[in-house]
């Protein structure tokens, strides 16, 4: 993994403590990462899931996105659907896409771990 | 270390410190350059990154032994900034006179004295002296192997212009062949041609006009990069590509494993770029690389080299681009057309070439702060097919975008024309060298206003950037490494 890759999961270890984190080098630098029981609100069920993505060899400068959850994962009110939800394949598994791109993504302010943050909050929106 | 060694300094940098060292008083003045470092087969160069001016008086003193001296309180500021960053010291004072410099014996002296300790204090630096007289420079550079005289200094701004310690003897032997060039930029500037070394990124359209008229201004040494073979399709404009390099007839034959056996026989682009330039000039240096500029072993073939032309499409390698440039201080120019066209109607939008000059420090064009290396574009450069098919994300990219030789001419020919300008020294000193779009139909040429962000961790000064760090930071590359697992 590059030393920026490593950096990022340093810090999502570091805001995300009581997580368990699994990282996997994707071979050319970057890495797939999946943070564990996160809560993503009361109107799911469960109400809390991993959520994984990839963040690629060119990071920081490559914005990180988009995010999986588990396919298992329902809504209070039925499925997880909606804008910038599908269903797809990640790392050989069904999982439910959450594409949420950064168009003012910033290298120099901007990281995986507040944009999993970000990811967590807006999940919490719906 | 390798020798010659060569100091690269940015042209609002060197102005700084002109400025405070001549400021008309005909007084000694002094300052500290802390710089990166690249060494390679081709010699050693000094990247200035910062440099920090000696207030007179205060800073700067009169010394005990020699006219004047930095205070040790300066000094060791200064040094222990460079060893935090990783930077090389070169302290910094004037002599009079114009075209010629030397140190003083009481220089000499001193150096002997300080430069031993220093060389401790920031890790190895290397450390060491630059004394300028109005036209002239000369090192004594100290490393933990040995010590080195400054060959020159290169300033790079709109026009090129190289500092020696003494006036050069010039070459008496002029080649004939390029007796028109030399009227117009002397058989000095011809010489100057004949020294570089350039990197091309991308052997396509655009890439290969730039190759063909670069050998034929008398370019000595060319790179040439690109991974790619030439297809039939490629055949309108790759500059002296042919029927034979395509497998045309085998492309054709409708017999599909003779169609692949042609597509896997097919030249390489730089092979048919190296072809050309030595038809131009037989005594052309070329280094034909079949490679892409995202893997960092093929990035590095370029950090020696005194300019770069990117003439290739994709995100990631205007990015690995305008790394090289802000990292290793070597100007550069990207170029590109694109002919937009609406999907469903067919129709053809505004179709605009671009040239780009990229030099490196704030706002000389960072395609950064040009916001023209979209984060999410990248992302989607890294991913393989089979991901990129997962995540939906397959749009038009696999769909051949219109291209035509003569929009490649547009942006290239101003690229040539502006590297051949500032090489030889002809722009006006009132050139601003900024982005230029020509948009075709419209037949309307504009120039974009430059922009900086304070925090660019490719042009800035934020502790953060790469800008002149030479071999002690990392490009933004590809890394070729085996998989592994880790919690």
């Amino acid at each position: 993994m590059t030393p920026e890759v490593q950096r990022a999961i340093e810090e999502i270890q570091r805001i995300f403590p009581k997580h368990n984190v699994e990282v996997e080098a994707e071979g050319q630098g970057g890495a797939y990462v999946i943070v564990n029981d996160l809560l993503i609100g009361e109107r799911y069920l469960p109400s809390t899931s991993w959520i994984g993505f990839t963040i690629s060899y060119q990071y920081p400068y490559a914005d990180v996105y988009p995010h999986y959850l588990d396919a298992g994962l329902r809504r209070v009110d039925g499925l997880v659907q909606g804008a910038g939800l599908s269903m797809t394949v990640w790392q050989n598994r069904q999982v439910i896409q959450v594409s949420r791109r950064s168009n003012r993504w910033n290298a120099a302010i901007d990281t995986a771990a507040t944009k999993l943050s970000k990811v967590q909050l807006w999940l919490r929106s719906l | 270390m390798k020798e010659p060694v060569e100091l690269r300094i940015d042209a609002t940098l060197f102005e700084k410190l002109e400025n405070h060292l001549f400021p008309g008083d005909r007084d000694e003045h002094g300052a500290v350059i802390a710089a990166g470092i690249v060494e390679t087969p081709r010699g050693t160069r000094l990247l200035v990154r910062e440099v920090f001016l000696a207030r007179d008086g205060i800073d700067y003193v009169p010394g005990q032994r020699g006219y004047r001296a930095l205070t040790a309180r300066f000094v060791a500021e200064i040094s222990g900034y460079c060893a935090k960053e990783n930077l090389c010291y070169l302290a910094v004072h004037c002599h009079g006179g114009k075209d010629e410099v030397s140190f003083s014996s009481d220089d000499i002296a001193s150096h002997e004295r300080g430069y031993p300790a220093l060389l401790d204090i920031t890790c190895g630096g290397p450390v060491g002296a630059l004394v300028f007289a109005k036209n002239a420079v000369a090192g004594d550079i100290w490393t933990t192997s040995g010590r080195y005289k400054l060959d020159h200094m290169t300033i790079i701004g709109a026009n090129i212009r190289k500092l020696y310690p003494s006036p050069r003897m010039r070459s008496p032997i002029a080649n004939p062949m390029y007796d028109r060039h030399s009227r117009m930029f002397g058989d000095v500037g011809q010489e100057i041609l004949s020294n570089l070394k350039v990197g091309i990124i991308g052997l396509g359209g655009g890439g290969s006009l730039i190759n063909e008229w670069l050998s034929r201004l008398g370019v000595g040494h060319i790179v040439a990069i690109d991974f790619d073979r030439v297809e039939l399709t490629n055949l309108p404009r790759i500059v002296g590509a042919n029927h034979w390099d395509a497998m045309t007839w085998l492309i054709k034959s409708g017999i599909p494993w003779l169609e692949k056996l042609g597509k896997r026989l097919a030249a390489y682009k730089v092979h048919v770029a190296r072809r050309v330039a030595k038809q131009a000039n037989p005594s052309i240096r070329y280094d034909a690389i079949v490679g892409n500029i995202v893997d960092e072993l093929i990035a590095k073939l370029l950090v020696d080299t005194d300019f770069i032309f990117l003439a290739a499409d994709s995100m990631q390698s205007r990015l690995v681009f305008n790394a090289i440039v802000h990292q290793y201080l070597i100007p550069g120019i990207q170029i590109g057309a694109k002919v937009p066209v609406e999907k469903q109607t067919k129709q053809v939008g505004d179709i605009f070439t671009a040239t780009r000059p990229v030099l490196p420090y704030a706002y000389g064009g960072c395609l950064h702060c040009h916001e023209l290396i979209p984060p999410g574009r990248l992302q989607q450069e890294t991913l393989s097919e089979t991901e990129r098919r997962n995540q939906q994300y397959v749009e038009d990219e696999n769909i051949a975008q219109p291209s035509v030789i003569t929009l490649n001419v547009k942006s290239a020919e101003q690229a040539v024309n502006d590297f051949k300008m500032m090489f030889t020294g002809l722009y006006k000193p009132e050139v601003q060298l900024q982005h230029q779009l020509h948009f075709a139909r419209e037949r309307k040429t504009i120039e974009v206003k430059p922009r900086a962000n304070s925090n660019c961790l490719d042009c800035s000064d934020s502790n953060r950037s790469r800008r002149a760090r030479g071999d002690r930071f990392r490009l933004p590359c590809r890394m070729l490494e085996a998989p592994s697992n880790g919690k």
